[in-house]
């Protein structure tokens, strides 16, 4: 399945304390004009409130944007969206993401981390790909 | 009926059961309009008819999502199981959509009494998206008792609501003059409930009186067991709000829940799902069909009538050596006859003669000999004089799947 033959669905969101949106902003409105659709949230989610969104949403692809240290809550995000039954659904991190701590966002299940300087189309062509991976993984499961 | 394949028959019995990620999935099937969907959605909605569903609309920036977020808030209090499609518009240029409503609906949104679902537009004119009805009889099968769908910020087109809701509200901000002007037309004929939001504002007052006013101009209905209520509501006071559910509970009530799905005339998956769903479908093919008999051009090159409705047409052929063209393509003219025969039957639906005045098509795709074209029309607008109707030619692939071929846009002069 290609994204040609569906709209990705895709939630730009932050959990955590860090309030600096701009550029979770920036991703929303890029995936957009990519042709996505996109559910936005503004900062300070709670992890069950985005299982409960992402599930309810049926998204393709979460990206959740860093910037002040929030990203060493992602694993807590991982092992609750597992929990939730949505393993299907692609998970990428982007913004400030020292070298050192890449691993255990990689090893929880992260399948991206975009670092600063990342192009906007490199970015919506890998959701894009993560997201055709995502509905694949759907159509075979049945959910 | 056309049988389930497995995948959709577990989904549906997931759905049946209120199972959250099979609703979800569900829906976006819906949405994708994937092969199957349709089966699905015929099995969903025969359970369907014993939630209250209501209608959101107003013109952008009315206060709608709040309205919903409050609606939400009282509801779940009051033990109900709510769902909640919000339908944001799409990107004309990448057909991407931002689905934002979720800013204003954090609140209440985590309840689990709470399903919160956003819809793009897609591109669909009347303020929903095609799968609306669907996701809607979804919601009530799955056992939600409390159905809000929220529409993109209304006009005067956007009156599909009545076939998706079985209590329309219909939000007026105040002091907009003109905007009132700009509706009155249209959605607010179709209201049961019109709500002055913002009733904290200046003129809220004025603007619910002007709109008293224009209801006792309309005449009035002795059938109608409801008249149209005025009220004045403030969200973040949360002043009215009691007094609107109540106003939208007892239409309920006195109308009685699922009498949208006693409206197929305005089936919205027109120009794209299935038309055959409505209870009178088999009429309008006999009455569609009927005029096609008569029709030279039809008879010549093979195309039949599948469906139809007012403002609506289908139709259909399988393309033979007679459709070629000299380099082996299937000929310009045949799919422009196709497409245009959908528009003749469309336009000519309601009964008053319609003459095609100008029309336009475009071709994406090759078409070989035994290729099954459809060509789907539907109404764009349509005033006294002057209808526009779009086409589109598909081809029918594996699995029902649908390829655009053509698109197709139509004007007709209408005699009275």
């Amino acid at each position: 399945m290609t994204a040609k033959d569906f709209r990705p669905r895709v939630l730009v969101t932050k959990i955590g304390l860090d309030g600096h949106d701009r550029g979770s902003r920036i991703v929303a409105a890029a995936c957009r004009d990519a042709g996505m659709e996109v559910v936005y949230t503004p900062p300070w989610q709670s992890i069950p409130a985005v299982v409960k969104l992402a599930l309810e949403e049926d998204v393709d692809v979460i990206g959740i944007s860093s910037l002040a240290t929030d990203h060493l809550i992602v694993p807590k995000l991982m092992a609750a969206l597992r929990e939730a039954g949505l393993d299907r659904v692609r998970v990428v991190v982007g913004g400030i993401v020292p070298d050192n701590e890449q691993p255990q966002l990689f090893q929880s299940g992260v399948r991206q981390i975009f670092h600063p300087g990342t192009t906007l189309d490199e970015i919506t062509t890998q959701i894009s790909t993560y997201a055709s991976e995502a509905r694949l993984a759907a159509a075979e499961t049945g959910v | 009926m056309e049988v389930l394949d497995l995948d959709h028959a577990g989904l549906v019995a997931g759905v049946l059961d209120g199972d959250r990620r099979a609703i979800a999935r569900m829906l976006t099937l819906f949405d994708d309009a994937s092969p199957g969907s349709r089966e699905a959605a015929g099995s969903l909605a025969a359970h369907a008819g014993r939630a209250l569903v209501v209608g959101i609309t107003g013109v952008p920036g009315a206060g709608k999502s709040t309205l919903v977020n409050a609606l939400l808030g009282a509801w779940l209090e009051r033990g109900h199981k709510v769902a909640i499609l919000a339908i944001d518009p799409s990107s004309p240029i990448s057909g991407g959509a931002v689905l934002g409503d979720r800013i204003r609906m954090g609140e209440h949104g985590s309840h689990p009494n709470a399903f919160i679902r956003s819809f793009s537009a897609r591109g669909e004119l009347g303020g929903l998206s095609r799968a609306t009805r669907a996701a809607v009889d979804c919601f009530d099968a799955a056992g939600f008792d409390r159905v809000i769908v929220e529409t993109v910020g209304a006009g005067q087109s956007e009156t599909a609501i009545t076939a998706m809701a079985d209590t329309r509200v219909v939000l007026c901000p105040p002091g907009l003059g003109d905007g009132i002007q700009a509706i009155k037309a249209g959605i607010l004929e179709i209201a049961d409930v019109l709500a002055v939001s913002k009733a904290d504002l200046p003129r809220a007052g004025e603007t619910a009186h002007e709109l008293r006013e224009m209801l006792t101009l309309r005449r009035a209905n002795p059938d109608q067991a409801w008249k149209t209520r005025v009220m004045l509501v403030s969200a973040p006071e949360m002043k009215g709000i009691a007094e609107l559910i109540e106003a939208v509970e007892e239409h309920g009530r006195v109308n009685g829940h699922g009498r949208r799905l006693k409206s197929p005339a305005l089936d919205i998956r027109q120009g794209h799902g299935t038309l055959e769903n409505s209870g009178d479908a088999d009429v309008w093919r006999e009455r569609l069909s009927a005029l096609t008999e008569r029709d030279g051009l039809c008879a010549t090159l093979g195309i039949s009538v599948v469906a139809g409705g007012p403002g609506r047409a289908e139709v259909a052929m399988t393309v033979d050596a007679r459709h070629m063209n000299f380099n082996g393509g299937c000929h310009g003219g045949t799919i422009f006859a196709l497409a245009d025969a959908a528009f003749g039957l469309a336009s000519n639906s309601h009964g008053a003669l319609a003459s095609g005045i100008d029309a336009h098509i475009t071709f994406q795709v090759g078409v070989r000999p035994g290729d099954r074209l459809i060509a789907r029309a539907y109404e764009y607008s349509r005033s006294k004089r002057i209808g526009v109707y779009r086409t589109e030619v598909l081809r029918i692939e594996k699995e029902n799947k649908e390829t655009p071929v053509s698109a197709f846009t139509g004007t007709v002069y209408i005699k009275q």
